[in-house]
């Protein structure tokens, strides 16, 4: 294992000489290390800071009100839409991952499943928490449930939002169900890898009697793959409606029919860039190269060319359309987009999310991990411009000119933000503490396959 | 509310009487216990109850020690709320009365709408008088006498003022001078009289910062005497109006500006032809036909221009080449033309104009000449200036100043507060305490005009007696009661002066007249009587004075809603977004765009304006359509004495009045931050059709030129089920811009106020705004007003992506906001074409600078993150259902008029019950010109509009129209 071999697009899913012995050890030993790693101290501290800083900014956000946002008139949707939106995409892209390429029966996805099961995770909670900060009255969220009240009161279901609402329930209540289940046979192995009685008891009890006989197994498979088959439409139609949110409204800038692909579109890029963000240290702190190769970041490479090729696509239909549509408005707003106040965030989008990513057209490049991080990163960043773009900057350039206005964030919106993004990373690595980061139980079907299985093969 | 809790106050001092202690612990020991133990409302509440209402006092408590009165949840039986009471009276600015009723709920004054029958009102309000409930209600009005700083109760002002008394009567009044502003008052003026005959040596000055002395001498130049014109703008066809302030601020402008609309509207009857020349806009110059921008320079050559065209016949020279045709036009309509100058122009061009309008023959018809209604016109600024001398000299021993505010309005080059030092008496009566109390010996508070009887005269001469709304809140004298002090120690309550002063002119039924008087809001059969006076030669021959050829020359103006600055710690006013500027809290320099332009100077950059050896940093604003050699500044701004509210606002520009230097200006160094309510750049629509408008000469051809001409499809029912149908028609050829129906929409709505620092980040509460376009060239652009409002539309998008259906349509077709359920998402707003929803990002409307009982209470104050926009007066019409279901009828077609409506001068709003043939909004809604703003969107709003139509003169063409 100490050798390191250099990435290669050729590289089969599992290095060979690789064994299920060896893959059991050493993935149980990551959670099971009596003390954790030195890095890992390093790397919580921040984030743990951070995690604080949303907490306390969120009790001074109910104490003061959304006044202490940048949101003023016209711009009423800030920061807390656009990372709503952001951390949703994210999230999503390790459902696409761990779901459609489940269906799909994709070899390499068992290696990096678990690892993009647990962005999605933390990316919804992320999401999730940002839809009732946003409200005026927070405490009154529980409103958009159809609960059966004295007051005879139901929610509109004609409303986008409540569409939302129920959407990211279902999503966020989907994906920690399915991440869970998966979860079920690999905590089952480290109850029974525990050295100590405490660990035996926590892994146990996790583990929900998981004994890996057989009947267990065909019900678990079952459940697994019914389970994912409906993850993947779920990811689909809880992005498509986010895009609704804006697409249903009549709204300049947001009255678009191409809104609900062109969020998905906007998800797999930037959960693809998520999961590589992840993959790339993880794979490299925790000495994974083994399982997780040149082949995996390979293909999520080609996954994020293609999606930003379609997120480019959709962005030259938006300019299409706001020239082929006889909307004045529309095109008033286009064109401040591209070179208004904001515009530096429209090109921003561009060059992250379409102009960077088509380096990745070069092997050389997909196999540079540093270059990988990079352009995922900057993806990231791009796809928080482009979420800028649409929610602020077609709110600031409404209908009436005599309601146009700009939007200033605030340090609030800034530390929430920054927040959520150490709540993120905390979670991940609390999850890379306490479970196994690799699914060993898919994995051993790889190392040692029941049936005929091609290295190398796509 | 503080005089509430004053008179309890009293009795509870009298439950803390020693003798009554004393005497009930005879009688009922355990209660005289209980009131020596310190308050617990509780207990006292129970055991006073009992022990007082034996000791014959009734039930009564004084609340908790801090004063507060809690009202009963459940009200007894017997109390019966009636709704609403009207009560006359008038709101004086300048000595000029525009009658007001003022309505109370539950005996509290709540809300002012204008006087219909009378004459300067005819219904309708100004923004100032609007907002002046919320001036009674301030919290900052001078609340106690006071000597030197120091409290003092009133007996120790009576002993000063007997000793004064004493001194006067020995010289005469030789030291005794009484300040006050311009003066109306039939009492007030007999008052003076009389103390002129017990002092003769006394004098009395007056001084309004915002000088009419031009139009004063101009009157005295042309007739020898002293004259008010009383415009008639309904009968007049063609207007010519010279830097005017006949729809902003001339003595009866809510009155003039009606008249001024009526002829405005091509549907409803024969268009005026207004042209107006002005260094810089105005209402009437942005409402005109033609509007003409002129510098000193240009106007003086277009004044003299006129004079040799129309007085004498001879081809205008040297005046700017439209002069001709507008002489033309004013000639061919002879006696239908009128001819009206500003304060600001010298007084030879006010004579030259009252030749021209001699000429013109519209005496009688277009206009009157009455007799001054002023009580002793004079020219102030000599006043004032004698005054300082005086005092400068020593000559004065005793000042009296009343509602006047010479220490922070007096020409700076006076040195008015250098020479108050030198009065060894000195006493001010102000409502609120400021620059002038604070510097003189004594300060008084004045009662509040809500607070006082007085009488005050109309611009036609009309007389209101004006009655008190409420106890005075805190302990304000009333300016006559004063004046009456300084006569003898045994002086009359205002309310039997002003009875004393009326008691001639009520014959027969003295009471009865009285209350009539009172409760109409007018004295019948005051309006003066035409004049005779014929004009003097020399009227015709007058020349203005050159202007100085300076580069830069410096106009003053007062700010349209703090007017000089008394109302500096009005909030309402405070935040009126100014009708061409928008801004709000702040005074900056208004330059020309080619001005800005040459100093390279945007909007908020400082500027330094040096007047002599005074200097004032300020930021620069750009106005469109101002003259290019122009500076202007507005007063008000910049007090230093003043309330919480009008700290740190604006600039005070009074330093640099009464100055004959020549002003400088230069770029300063960075920027000030402004708060502006329209948060981008001027706007110059030049291919959208947000406000529709167009010529006469189209509008002849077809009418329906502007209206829209597609049906709007629709899926749903469009016509609401209910017994009632809303609906609203807004004429832009009415709205002027004044701001009138923004403050009365505030204050009928409880619409908080947010600050300067809410403004500039985008977050002012107004319901009601006023856009403003502008379009074609910077220098002299085509200014149209747009008020926007909920639209109500009948296909709503706010509604159907509210995810609780916080807002919600009713069965009459309003589009309704249920505060309680909202939870704020704020998706409305963003789906709302028109964005005209408002957000509590904050909560506003605790953090008001005004006590809770100023609310209108038939209106539910928002909390902190809700949404609300303009319900069309919900209330109201809730009252007028009421009203019908209890007769048993529907709601008339025009029973329910809104607060928007009621106050606007011109009549642009007009609103009612679609559902009834007679209303008129029905027959507003069917002219050609009506359309729907944003109708491509298919809202169907129940908001429509008419386009406004120019009248301009084809001889003349595309320049200034």
């Amino acid at each position: 294992m100490s050798d390191i071999p250099i990435p290669s697009a050729l590289d089969p899913v599992i290095l060979p000489g690789s064994n299920n012995q060896d893959l059991t050890d050493h993935v149980c030993g990551i959670p099971l290390r009596h003390q954790a790693f030195f890095w890992w101290w390093i790397a919580i501290t921040p984030f743990a800071l951070l995690t604080a800083v949303l907490v306390g900014s969120i009790l001074y956000l109910f104490y003061a009100g959304v006044g202490i946002w940048g949101i003023g008139w016209p711009v009423v949707w800030g920061f807390a839409i656009i990372n709503y939106v952001w951390w949703i995409a994210i999230a999503s892209g390790g459902t696409f991952i761990s779901a459609l390429f489940y269906l799909t029966r994709s070899d390499w996805r068992s290696s990096i499943n678990r690892i993009a099961e647990s962005m999605t995770l933390f990316g919804a909670a992320c999401a999730g928490i940002y839809p009732i900060l946003h409200l005026g009255r927070p405490w009154f969220f529980y409103w958009l449930f159809p609960y059966p009240g004295t007051m005879h009161t139901w929610p509109q279901f004609r409303s986008p939002l409540l569409w939302d609402f129920f959407a990211i329930l279902t999503y966020v209540t989907a994906s920690a169900l399915f991440w869970y289940l998966g979860l079920l046979p690999d905590l089952a192995t480290m109850r029974d890898h525990a050295r100590t009685r405490a660990k035996r008891v926590f892994y146990g009890a996790l583990a929900m009697g998981f004994r890996g006989s057989s009947s267990q197994w065909r019900h678990f498979q079952a459940t697994y793959a019914v389970l994912a088959a409906i993850m993947a439409p779920l990811v689909c139609s809880v992005h498509s409606i986010v895009g609704l949110d804006f697409a249903g409204a009549a709204t300049v800038g947001w009255n678009s029919t191409q809104f609900p692909p062109f969020f998905i579109f906007g998800a797999f890029l930037s959960g693809f860039a998520a999961v590589l963000i992840l993959v790339i240290p993880l794979r490299r702190l925790l000495r994974l190269e083994r399982y997780i190769t040149g082949r995996h970041i390979d293909v999520l490479c080609r996954l994020m060319l293609t999606s930003s090729l379609f997120v480019g696509y959709a962005y030259i239909m938006d300019a299409f359309q706001a020239f082929y549509g006889d909307d004045h408005a529309e095109r008033v707003e286009f064109i401040e987009k591209v070179s208004g106040y904001y515009a530096g965030l429209y090109w921003a989008t561009i060059i992250f999310n379409v102009s960077l990513p088509q380096l990745l057209w070069f092997c050389a490049v997909r196999m540079r991990q540093i270059a990988v991080l990079l352009i995922s990163f900057g993806i990231i960043i791009g796809m928080w411009c482009e979420r800028f773009t649409i929610v602020v900057v077609s709110l600031h350039r409404s209908q009436l000119p005599s309601s146009w206005g700009v939007f200033h964030a605030t340090i609030w919106d800034w530390l929430t933000m920054a927040g959520t993004v150490g709540l993120f990373f905390t979670g991940i690595l609390i999850v890379v503490r306490l479970i196994p980061i690799i699914s060993m139980f898919e994995m051993r079907e790889l190392v040692a396959p029941r049936r005929i299985f091609k290295a190398g093969s796509p | 509310m503080p005089s509430v809790t004053r008179q309890w106050r009293s009795l509870a001092e009298l439950a803390r009487d020693p003798a009554f202690v004393a005497r009930a612990a005879r009688e009922f020991p355990t209660l005289a216990g209980s009131l020596n133990v310190p308050h617990d409302r509780r207990r006292v509440l129970k055991l006073m109850a009992a022990g007082l209402a034996l000791a014959g006092l009734g039930g009564c408590d004084d609340g908790a020690p801090s004063g507060v009165l809690i009202p009963p949840v459940r009200s007894s039986r017997e109390s019966v709320t009636r709704g609403s009471n009207l009560y006359a009276t008038a709101s004086v600015l300048c000595g000029y009365a525009a009658g007001v009723l003022v309505r109370h709920d539950a005996g509290r004054p709540i809300k002012v709408a204008g006087n219909p029958d009378h004459p300067a009102s005819l219904g309708a309000t100004d923004a100032i008088a609007q907002a002046e409930i919320l001036g009674f209600y301030d919290p900052d009005r001078a609340a106690g006498l006071m000597r030197d700083g120091e409290p003092q109760d009133w007996q120790s002002l009576l002993t000063a003022l007997a000793a004064q008394r004493a001194s006067w009567t020995k010289t005469g009044g030789a030291g005794l001078r009484v300040l006050t502003g311009s003066v109306t008052s039939p009492t007030m003026a007999r008052q003076f009289v009389a103390l002129q005959q017990l002092y003769p040596e006394m004098r009395w000055h007056q001084w309004e910062p915002v000088s009419r002395d031009a139009v004063r001498a101009g009157a005295q130049l042309a007739f020898g005497r002293s004259l008010e014109i009383v415009p008639k703008l309904d009968v007049a066809d063609v207007i010519l109006a010279l830097d005017s302030d006949l729809l902003d601020a001339a003595p009866g402008h809510v009155r003039l500006a009606h008249d001024f609309a009526t002829r405005r509207n091509p549907t409803r009857g024969p268009m005026s032809r207004v042209y107006a020349v002005e260094p810089t806009p105005t209402l009437i110059g942005l409402a005109a036909d033609h509007r003409f921008v002129a510098g000193p320079g240009d106007m003086h050559r277009t004044v003299v221009a006129l004079r040799d065209a129309l007085l004498h016949g001879a081809a205008p020279a040297d005046g700017p080449p439209w002069v001709g045709e507008v002489v033309a036009d004013l000639r061919a309509h002879r006696g239908r033309a009128f001819v009206h100058a500003g304060p600001q122009l010298p007084a030879e061009t006010h004579a030259l104009v009252h030749a021209l309008n001699d000429v013109l023959g519209g005496r009688g018809t277009t206009y009157s000449l009455i007799d001054a209604v002023e009580v002793a016109p004079t020219n102030q600024a000599q006043s004032l200036h004698d005054l300082v001398a005086d005092m400068q000299a020593g000559r004065v021993q005793s000042l009296v100043i009343i509602d006047s505010n010479p220490a922070f309005t007096a020409p700076g080059s006076l040195g008015f507060a250098d020479a108050l030092r030198r009065v060894p008496f000195s006493l001010a009566l102000t409502v609120e305490s400021n620059e002038t109390s604070q510097r003189t010996r004594w300060s008084l508070p004045q009662a509040h005009p809500y607070e006082a009887w007085s009488d005050a005269r109309a611009f036609d001469g009309t007389a209101t007696i004006l009655q008190p709304q409420a106890q005075p809140l805190y302990d304000g004298v009333a300016p006559h009661h004063l004046l009456a002090l300084l006569a003898a120690p045994q002086a009359a309550a205002a309310l039997d002066l002003v009875r004393q002063t009326w008691q001639p002119t009520f014959t027969g039924n003295a009471d009865r007249q009285w209350h009539d008087a009172l409760a109409g809001g007018i004295v019948p059969n005051t309006a003066a009587p035409p004049t005779d006076a014929k004009l003097l030669p020399a009227a015709g021959q007058a020349t203005p004075p050159p202007p100085a050829d300076n580069p830069v020359t410096l106009l003053f103006r007062p700010d349209p809603h703090l007017w000089d600055g008394r109302f500096a710690n009005n909030a309402w006013l405070q935040e009126l977004p100014r009708p061409l500027t928008k801004l709000t809290w702040d005074n900056p320099l208004l330059i020309s765009p080619q001005q800005a332009h040459a100093m390279d100077v945007r909007n908020g950059d400082r500027v330094e304006l040096r007047v002599g050896d005074t200097t004032l940093t300020v930021p620069a604003w750009i106005m469109p359509g101002q003259a290019s050699d122009c500076a202007v500044v507005s007063f008000g701004f910049g007090r230093t004495v003043v309330g919480t509210v009008g700290q740190h606002t604006g600039w005070n520009v009074y330093p640099l009045t009464g100055r004959s230097e020549p002003p400088a200006l230069r770029k300063g160094q960075g920027r000030e931050e402004l708060a502006c309510a329209e948060h981008h750049n001027p706007i110059f629509s030049h291919d959208e059709d947000f406000a529709r408008h167009g010529t006469l000469a189209a509008f002849t051809a077809d009418p329906h030129f502007l209206a829209d001409h597609k049906p709007t499809p629709a899926l749903y029912r469009t016509k609401p089920p209910g017994p009632a149908e809303w609906g609203m028609s807004i004429d832009q050829n009415a709205c002027i811009g004044c701001n009138a129906c923004v403050v009365a929409c505030m204050s009928e709505n409880n619409i908080p106020v947010v600050g300067k620092q809410a403004v500039i980040r985008e977050r002012e509460m107004h319901w009601l705004r006023i856009d403003r376009y502008y379009e074609g060239d910077i220098a002299d652009p085509t200014t149209l007003f747009q008020p926007v409002l909920c639209m109500h539309c009948e296909q709503a998008p706010c509604e159907i992506v509210c995810p609780v259906g916080a807002t919600v349509h009713d069965s009459e077709g309003l589009n309704v906001m249920v505060y309680n359920r909202c939870v704020g998402t704020r998706f409305c707003s963003n789906n709302c074409p028109y964005k005209v929803r408002r957000f509590n990002y904050y909560e506003f409307a605790a953090q008001e600078h005004r006590p809770a009982a100023a609310r209108n209470p038939d209106v539910t104050v928002r909390a902190r993150g809700v949404m609300e926009k303009c319900t069309f007066c919900l209330q109201r019409i809730a009252a007028a259902r009421i009203a019908a279901d209890m007769e048993n009828r529907p709601i008339g077609g025009n029973e329910v008029r809104t607060a928007c409506q009621n106050a606007c001068p011109t009549q642009a709003f007009t609103f009612g019950n679609m559902a009834q043939p007679d209303a008129e909004v029905l027959n507003r809604k069917r002219s050609p010109l009506t359309y729907a703003l944003l109708s491509d969107q298919n809202t169907q709003p129940r908001v429509t509009y008419e386009a406004k139509i120019t009248n301009p003169n084809k001889a003349i063409g595309r320049e200034g129209a």
